[in-house]
């Protein structure tokens, strides 16, 4: 081994790509896509407890199909909301019935950690193959960890 | 000359580590910063022994690559 490197990654994308890695993401987890929106979902929202996180080293990229879009995904009583902030950051607002903030906060931080990850390896995957380096190992550890094997031929 | 090749680990929070095998010398601090490039900001950076072996071929490798 000659160096090892730890990267904190930066999303810097436009929607559809921060919709692929959250259906991605949700998929895994058990949370299910919503067709909600609008006025109806605040409404709900408003009797129940809430934590608003925004994730740190995002751009949410404003093109012409994009912005004003929010993707809602429900689970055992719990919505979770990504959107756009004003300051063009990913945020999102966990809502529940029957968690605490805390709660909420540690399942949107969870949450947000995987949609992370499926935007780091799709990312991974599209600039490697741009460079002819090639995938020639790939699993997934009981921790979750995506596990890659690159070679420079 | 020696498989050039990266262990990449993304953990479940996004977090990216990378290991380069069998990449000596500076070569692999060239590689390093692609990677950083293309993910995002470096936390740490550990040097092993192999950087202080001496590998030429690498070199014009990477700059192929730098390029594209």
């Amino acid at each position: 081994m000659s160096s090892v490197i730890v990267l904190t990654p930066l999303i810097i994308a436009g929607w559809p790509a921060i919709t692929s890695a959250v259906t991605a993401a949700v998929s895994t987890m058990g949370y299910a896509l919503c067709k909600e929106t609008g006025a109806r979902r605040h409404l709900l929202a408003d009797a129940k407890t809430k934590a608003e996180i925004e994730i740190e080293n995002s751009e949410i990229l404003e093109a012409a199909a994009g912005t004003g879009e929010e993707l809602i995904v429900e689970k055992d009583g719990i919505r979770a909301v990504f959107s756009r902030d004003a300051r063009g950051a990913l945020k999102v607002c966990m809502e529940g019935v029957g968690y605490s903030k805390q709660e909420l906060r540690r399942l949107g931080q969870e949450l947000i950690g995987r949609v992370t990850q499926q935007y780091v390896y799709h990312k991974m995957i599209t600039e490697l193959r741009e460079r002819k380096l090639a995938v020639v190992g790939e699993e997934v550890a009981k921790d979750r960890t995506i596990k890659l094997r690159v070679r420079n031929w | 000359m020696a498989r050039e090749e990266f262990e990449i680990e993304i953990s479940s929070s996004g977090k990216v580590t990378v290991r380069t095998v069998g990449i000596k010398g500076p070569a692999c601090l060239d590689f390093a910063d692609l990677f950083a490039q293309i993910i995002g900001k470096e936390e740490s950076r550990e040097l092993t022994h192999e950087y202080y072996e001496t590998q030429t071929v690498t070199q014009r490798h990477l700059e192929q690559k730098l390029k594209r």
